[in-house]
Order: structure tokens, then C-alpha cells, then sequence
């Protein structure tokens, strides 16, 4: 796909009508709740999610009903059964008539009213939390630009801008840290494209329309950052060129004095892009570079050159030499075990460009402008990159790909794999779930695919639930080696049936990064060492086949267990396998 | 994209633009309410560049209106 710039509304309501009966398999129930009239951000957002092959069905609220739909349990939105839920709310009706008179009463009623507003706002989400597992994602307030009182506005104690500062700030505070609600930052969305042009008065005094019309496909652009992470579609990886991409100029032609990256212009359009991508890789964004260059000649500017920002230890793979780019690109998937739609790819050259969209159209191809200056606004721009929570293991990604190279060299230069194994010096620690592991637990469960027996998806509300019930059994696998820490790449989900001394092993998995080092093996007979420490005599298990999760498939008979149905069950009747190759340790 | 008026309602009140003639307007096109207009009003001003005031959005109630309040604004119309 190739990224584009937003059609108006009108293209939306009729394309809507077109792909009205068109179905995928992923599908997601979106509810729109609204203290004004929101007219075509029902279309823009179900045009948006077909193409990204979502079937999007929709609950809109009635018009300022969002309260009531929430209080009445009997409402037609919990008969809806919403995936994600939208409260898009306005500082208009959230401060009243204080919005026009924020001065009629004193300082204390301005505090204490906000408050209460907050308090209002709290009890009706833990209302709508105590009835439906939907996610809820709400709007804070936009800070309004005028005050009566001016230039004195910020010398009045706790004026009309700190209220809805403060009611943003508090609302923050409050869901900060609970999985199941997301503040989505609405006064950063009118920032972005500027107040004068969110609101348009006469929409707004015709219809009690707060987004004008020419504005709803971007809300609806920046809620789809919600549906695409919660249905887990994200892109991970970056693949950029060099030339006139990284750096101005030609590294083979101009030499690596002359390429243009410096503190000065042009040079610093070249800088500015690359700070961004610096960010992106420290929340987990994987960068990798796809060049047409002398590999010598690239790799001096990338790890001499003064003003590069991004330097060899950021790649997680490069590809750097005269093969055609369509090659490299397959070759960099298969490197890094991505998927090609998980890719995004930055070239200048419109023909490179072409012809990548052609052979490859599962990558995000972007249309990069053909001023520099334009690069960083451009990156700036994808919307795709989201996740639901950033996990630590996230932030170390890049780091882990960089081990990832070192134990591939070794690997290389051992003389047989047991070898390999025995170098590495793994040492893995069994964790049980808590506050810091469990948004780690739940990401591997809705995003581990080949070494996953059952293929069970669970949400962090989920996996929270698992570790305060007695009946069941939760933790997770911290993995590390001679070359770094891999951090949390396994996790067992058990259910305990003491009365008939036995255990179902619900969910076992571990992420592909560490497939094929015995790991797995030292949490299988983790598990089984428990279960018989507490008397158990039977284990049972599953393998529920999907496309990819043949690398498990062997792993229960491996280990003894014996097929009864459905069901793969472990009876003691062979001693646990061991690992001699790992050491293991509890936490 | 044509500049023709008659096209510009035609896509966005999704009808032919045989059915539709200088007399038409919300009276005659069903799918023409409220929201469809603001929409229509939206698409005019990128398209002619102009800005219609709140008096004239309430007011217009033929393709005729627009023709005029167009041409007083110096748009140009083709066809």
C-alpha cells in the first residue's frame, strides 16, 4: 500500500454506501459516543478499516445521549457488545456556561467544579468498565485559545485555560495506568490542524457540529491508531535507503565529505529525519537499510561520519550492494522473521518506489515528497506504528536485534549446534506474573503465532484476572545469554484441578526471537516439576493446529505425553525431560 | 475532478446528473438534508474557493441559489 493524503468527507459517505455487504475475516465492533453531532465519522472510519480489510460494524450514540447509553444497562450500546468504545466529549459541554463566564463565580466553586466534573466523568466509565469488557478510549478537552481576560489570563489564579488544563490532567491521571482506557489527547488533535480550522462556526451554530466536516477523516485517521492496535495490526520496521534518504547526495559520486548532513542547510533536513527515526527505534521500531551502494564506501559515512545520528548498532540488519532492492527486501523479512506487511519503506527514487509497490504491495511504500525537508513531517505522518501498551521489552528491541547478529556470528563459527547451545550460556528465570510482567504476558499472547499451542488471545485485563484466581497458574520466562538479556519470551497459562489431580496447561508459548535453544523444554518440565511438587498425576495439553504454528507441533510427544483425543496428557510414566545446557532459576 | 456545479451535487447527493437541473434542491433531492448540504457547502468552497456566510447557507434552497451566489463571488462556472 502506498500512504496518501486525506480525501474529503464526501468521498467517505459515498464510498461507505459502495462497500456496504463487503466482509473480511478480521472484524471489530466500533461504538461512538458524542456530546455533539458527529455526522460521517460512521463512514470515514469503516472506509478506513476496509482498507486495512477490517469489516467495521458501528453503534452511534443518539445525539447527546453518550450518558445515558452508558448508566441504562439495558442500553442498545451493551446490546451492541462493542470491541472499542469512543467517548468523544467537548469543553464546551463539559464546562457549561463557566466556557463563556468562567469569571461569574469565585476561584474555589472553579476548582471545586472541576472536580466534580472529573468525578462525574470517573464514575461513568467505572460504570461502563463494571458492564463490558470494551475497550473505552476518551477524548480530553480542547484548551480554548481565548479568554475574556487576555494577556491577564495567566496572571488570574486558576483561569479558564488551567480548568481545562486541570481536567485533562486529572482524567489522565486517573486511567494512566488501567489497561482498558485510553485518553486520546483531542487538544493535541486541535493543535495539529489548528482551532480555527477544527471548529467551524457555522457548522457549529447550523448543526452543533464541533469537528467541521473537512476535519472528520483525520479524527477518524487518528482513531484508527486505536482500532489497528487493538486488532494488532502494526508495522514494526523501517527499511530505508541511503542516498538522498539518510544523507543528501551520493555517497559513491560526492564522497563522504561532500554528502549533505550537517548543523547546517540542507544538511539538516537529513538530521531532523533521522532524529525521528532515532525515537521510533527507541520504542521498538526496528530499522534496517535496503541501498543500491558500495557496501565499503556506506558503511564508513554510517559509522564515521559526524552528524549521522543513526549508526551501525541501530540496524537491526543492512543490505547494502548492487542486487536489485525487491531481493534485499525479501531477504530482510526472512532475517528479522517479520512479515512483509509489517514493513514501511522509505526511497527517494519514485522509480525504486514503483517498482517496490509492484512486486511487494503487503509494504508500505511511502510517497516521499522530493524536498528533504519534507522527510521528517512525512515519517511523522504514519499513523501505523501503535501498539497498545509500550512494554520494556519494546524499548530494548533494537539492542536485542543487535545481540541477535552477535549470536549468529557465533553460531556460525561453532562446529555443531550443541556447541552453539553450550556457548550461549543461557540462563532462564521463571517469573510469576505481576504488575511488572503482566502487559509483557498479555502482548505475547495476542502476538506469538509459531511456537503457541494453543493460540489463545488474552488481553491484559485477562492475563490480571489469571493471576489473582487461585484455580489458575500464570507466569512467564525471562531468557538471557552471554551476549545480553532477551527479556520475557515465554509464558504458561495453567489451569489447576486439584480435586481430580490434574492440570490443563491452557496456553504455552514462547516468542520466536529464542525458538530452538531448549528454552521451551526448560519450561515444559518447569511446569511438570510443579504440578507433580503438588501431587498432581495427570497433565494434560493441546495442540490446536493453525497456519503457523508448526515449529510446536512435536513438542508435547517429545516430551512423553500421550495423545487421548483431542488432548495430549502427561502421566509421570517417563521421567521429565532435562536441559542440561541452561541453567534455571525462580523469582 | 469537474467544476461543472451540477456534477458536484450530483456525487455528493448520489444521484445522476440527468435527474437534476437548475430548480432542483433539498425539496426535490431526497438524499439532499441537512448534513448532505453542509456537506455540498464544503465541497463548493474547496472547489471555487470562496466562503459562504451562515445567512447564505440558510438560505439556499434551489441549485439556482448557489449559481447566483457563485457568480456574484466571481467563481468561475463551467457549464
Amino acid at each position: 500500500m502506498q500512504s496518501q493524503v486525506e480525501p474529503n468527507l464526501s468521498y467517505f459517505i459515498a464510498k461507505a454506501r459502495s462497500i456496504e455487504g463487503r466482509t473480511f475475516q478480521k472484524k471489530i465492533k466500533v461504538a461512538i459516543l458524542s456530546s455533539y453531532t458527529i455526522n460521517g465519522l460512521e463512514e470515514a472510519l469503516r472506509v478506513k478499516c476496509a482498507e486495512s480489510e477490517i469489516t467495521c460494524l458501528t453503534y452511534i450514540c443518539g445525539y447527546g445521549q453518550y450518558n445515558q447509553d452508558i448508566l441504562d444497562q439495558s442500553s442498545k450500546l451493551y446490546e451492541f457488545s462493542p470491541d472499542i468504545t469512543f467517548v468523544i466529549i467537548d469543553t464546551r459541554t463539559v464546562m457549561s456556561t463557566l466556557f463563556y463566564t468562567p469569571y461569574a463565580i469565585p476561584v474555589n466553586d472553579r476548582r471545586s467544579y472541576i472536580d466534580k466534573r472529573v468525578a462525574d466523568f470517573v464514575n461513568l466509565i467505572r460504570t461502563f468498565k463494571n458492564r463490558t469488557d470494551s475497550k473505552l478510549v476518551l477524548t480530553n478537552c480542547s484548551i480554548p485559545t481565548y479568554s475574556p481576560y487576555g494577556i491577564c489570563e495567566g496572571k488570574s489564579e486558576y483561569g479558564l485555560r488551567e480548568m481545562v488544563y486541570d481536567f485533562n490532567a486529572k482524567l489522565s491521571d486517573v486511567f494512566r495506568s488501567d489497561p482498558q482506557v485510553f485518553l486520546f489527547d483531542f487538544n493535541s488533535f486541535v493543535s495539529k490542524y489548528g482551532e480555527v480550522n477544527v471548529l467551524d462556526y457555522r457548522q457549529f451554530l447550523v448543526g452543533d457540529i464541533k469537528v467541521s466536516l473537512s476535519h472528520i477523516p483525520h479524527l477518524a485517521e487518528e482513531m484508527m491508531g486505536y482500532v489497528k492496535a487493538n486488532m494488532g495490526i502494526n508495522r514494526k520496521c523501517i527499511v530505508l535507503d541511503l542516498d538522498n534518504t539518510l544523507w543528501g547526495g551520493i555517497i559513491g559520486e560526492d564522497g563522504f565529505d561532500r554528502i549533505d548532513l550537517s548543523l547546517k542547510p540542507p544538511g539538516t533536513a537529513f538530521v531532523e529525519f533521522q532524529r525521528m527515526l532515532l525515537a521510533l527505534y527507541q520504542r521498538g521500531i526496528i530499522l534496517a537499510i535496503n541501498s543500491r551502494n558500495n557496501e565499503d564506501e556506506a558503511l564508513r559515512a554510517i559509522r564515521e561520519h559526524p552528524y549521522m545520528v543513526l549508526r551501525e548498532e541501530n540496524f537491526a540488519t543492512m543490505k547494502i550492494n548492487w542486487r536489485d532492492k525487491i531481493s534485499n527486501m525479501k531477504e530482510i523479512a526472512e532475517e528479522l522473521n517479520i512479515g512483509l506487511e509489517s514493513i514501511v519503506y522509505f526511497d527517494d527514487d519514485p522509480i525504486n518506489r514503483e517498482l517496490m509497490l509492484k512486486a511487494i504491495p503487503q509494504i508500505m511504500t511511502v510517497d516521499l515528497p522530493d524536498d528533504p525537508s519534507l522527510y521528517a513531517s512525512t515519517l511523522m505522518r504514519i499513523n501505523d506504528f501503535n501498539t497498545l501498551a509500550v512494554t520494556s521489552e519494546d524499548r530494548k528491541r533494537g539492542e536485542m536485534y543487535r545481540q541477535e547478529r552477535r549470536r549468529t556470528e557465533l553460531k556460525n563459527s561453532a562446529s555443531n549446534l550443541e556447541d552453539f547451545l553450550k556457548q550461549l550460556e543461557i540462563k532462564v528465570t521463571m517469573k510469576k506474573a505481576n504488575d511488572f510482567t503482566i502487559p509483557r504476558i498479555a502482548q505475547l499472547t495476542l502476538k506469538t503465532n509459531q511456537f503457541n499451542l494453543t493460540t489463545r488471545r488474552y488481553q491484559e485485563e485477562d492475563v490480571q484476572m489469571f493471576a489473582h484466581d487461585q484455580t489458575k497458574l500464570i507466569g512467564c520466562a525471562q531468557t538471557k545469554d552471554k551476549f545480553g538479556d532477551n527479556g520475557i519470551t515465554g509464558v504458561y497459562i495453567v489451569n489447576k484441578n486439584h480435586a481430580d489431580k490434574e492440570w490443563y496447561i491452557d496456553t504455552f508459548l514462547l516468542s520466536c526471537r529464542v525458538m530452538g535453544r531448549g528454552i521451551e523444554e526448560v519450561m515444559l518440565g518447569y511446569i511438570l516439576s510443579k504440578a507433580k511438587e503438588e501431587g498432581v498425576e495427570r497433565v494434560k495439553a493441546e495442540f490446536i493446529p493453525t497456519k503457523k504454528n508448526k515449529p510446536c507441533e512435536q513438542l508435547l510427544p517429545n516430551f512423553g505425553f500421550k495423545k487421548e483425543g483431542q488432548q495430549w496428557v502427561y502421566t509421570y510414566h517417563v521421567p521429565i525431560k532435562q536441559t542440561s545446557h541452561i541453567e534455571l532459576n525462580e523469582d | 475532478m469537474s467544476n461543472n456545479l451540477l456534477d458536484i451535487v450530483a456525487n455528493v447527493m448520489e444521484v445522476q446528473v440527468t435527474q437534476i437541473d437548475d430548480e432542483s434542491g433539498p425539496e426535490t433531492i431526497e438524499n439532499w438534508d441537512s448534513f448532505r448540504g453542509l456537506i455540498l457547502f464544503e465541497e463548493l468552497e474547496s472547489k471555487f474557493n470562496v466562503k459562504f456566510t451562515l445567512n447564505e447557507l440558510l438560505n439556499i434552497k434551489k441549485i439556482k441559489d448557489i449559481k447566483n451566489i457563485l457568480s456574484v463571488r466571481g467563481a468561475s462556472l463551467n457549464g
